[in-house]
């Protein structure tokens, strides 16, 4: 058995692509921020219950694909093999050994409307076996994962996380882990969720009283972590990941404990930490764990919510939290050095923390 | 003796086409899905069930062999009892 040790000196996250309602690519991402435009707009009669969304604009699978191969391929997908793809070019592919190269993808039921369209064409064909099978491989979880690796012929591990809006951290997590156990050199991680009328429908009927539908947003971030040595120095190094499970509805307590363990396990001191991501999630859990950081951390303006920009963003949300902090790091040269935090937490009761030290 | 009406041939090749995402001059009657046309056996699986659902014909999977290229839909679809 290998034991991994979550208290070593951390891996280097060596690139990293978003996908985001500011359009395909970091440089739209990172003016959008750095400007704080929100994204929110009205949507198409038709395209859902809720009246706006933030969607990333005119991304279409087969016009940033090609035609060949992504007939059946859904949005998800779509976004996730484009997003991969822009990681892979970043990082000079050629440099990558695709054996040992792993992948994991964070969602949380892969692609709602594929699903639902499938089961559908099952209820209301003819016969309950006239269902479209080019569905079959995206409207189950991992079809995103398995596409990309396909696609980009890498033939490490291959992984898909259901996890809901903590999905993104917990794949680092997962990455982090494999790369501890020398499973894999590198490996290619994030997060994807589309916008769809299935997912706006399942979110607008399953809001609490509490915390009433948000606005949906959708996107893709992946980064590649690496225990391989880099040539030139990391965009960032991820110290540390904690999960713990928030069960008796004290979420500021949980998330403030969480933080604590990572930042106790990487040996950073919370003054030190010059930026803070939490989720953005919508009610009071949301508002504590925002509460919970600000307490932890004198920020100011650095306590940084995308959500309120990019709209709520589920299995996406925590790696494109991630991404975020690395795009106003990267504009902000002071903040070299130095730790960073993004937080998560779910419905479910999870509660993640995800610590980097900055490049 | 098969039957296919110009109609269906039509059809037949529009599905075939937009499944294995090729141009209408790209494919011939005795060109192969999988030789020629880079089909795997899931493009067949799909060929074969949207055959179905759109001539509304049963298809049993023992004639996936002879569905090897477009001459070969043809004589299958031709041989169903409608």
């Amino acid at each position: 058995m290998n034991k991994v040790d979550s208290a070593s000196s951390g891996l280097a996250i060596s690139g990293w692509a978003v996908t985001s309602p500011y359009g395909i690519g970091r440089s739209v991402f990172s003016e959008g921020l750095a400007a704080g435009r929100g994204t929110e707009r009205a949507i198409e009669q038709g395209q859902g219950p809720a009246g706006t969304a933030c969607l990333v604009p005119d991304f279409d699978s087969r016009a940033v694909l090609g035609k060949k191969g992504t007939r059946m391929m859904n949005r998800v997908t779509g976004m996730a093999v484009s997003t991969i793809g822009d990681l892979l070019r970043e990082l000079g592919s050629d440099r990558l050994d695709p054996d040992t190269t792993g992948l994991v993808v964070g969602t949380t039921v892969g692609s709602a409307q594929s699903t639902i369209d499938f089961t559908r064409g099952s209820l209301t064909g003819e016969r309950p076996f006239h269902v479209e099978p080019g569905l079959i491989p995206y409207a189950v979880m991992n079809g995103a994962a398995g596409q990309c690796a396909i696609w980009h012929g890498v033939k490490g591990p291959n992984a898909t996380l259901a996890a809901g809006r903590s999905a993104g951290l917990l794949a680092l997590n997962y990455a982090r882990r494999l790369l501890l156990t020398r499973r894999a050199g590198t490996v290619l991680c994030g997060a994807a969720e589309e916008y769809s009328v299935a997912r706006a429908w399942i979110s607008e009927h399953s809001a609490g009283t509490d915390a009433p539908g948000a606005v949906l947003g959708e996107g893709c971030a992946m980064f590649a972590l690496t225990a391989d040595p880099t040539d030139e120095p990391p965009l960032a190094t991820l110290l540390a990941v904690k999960a713990t499970t928030c069960s008796d509805g004290d979420w500021y307590t949980t998330v403030r404990r969480c933080v604590e363990q990572a930042t106790a396990a990487a040996g950073v001191r919370p003054s030190d930490v010059w930026m803070a991501s939490p989720s953005g999630a919508a009610g009071p859990a949301g508002h504590a764990e925002r509460a919970a950081l600000g307490d932890l951390f004198d920020l100011g303006d650095r306590l940084v919510c995308v959500t309120e920009l990019i709209g709520e963003t589920h299995a996406a949300s925590g790696a494109l939290q991630l991404a975020a902090v690395l795009s106003l790091a990267e504009q902000n040269p002071e903040s070299a050095e130095l730790p960073a935090v993004v937080t998560s937490i779910d419905e479910s009761g999870t509660v993640v923390a995800c610590l980097v030290r900055l490049g | 003796m098969a039957v296919v009406t110009p109609d269906e041939k039509q059809l037949i090749k529009g599905i075939v086409c937009d499944i294995l995402e090729l141009e209408g001059d790209e494919i011939a009657d005795d060109s192969l899905f999988v030789e020629d046309h880079d089909a795997d056996s899931m493009r067949l699986i799909e060929i074969l069930s949207s055959l179905e659902l759109n001539l509304r014909v049963t298809i049993e999977q023992s004639e996936l062999p002879r569905m090897v290229n477009l001459r070969g839909v043809y004589e299958v679809i031709g041989n169903i009892t409608r």
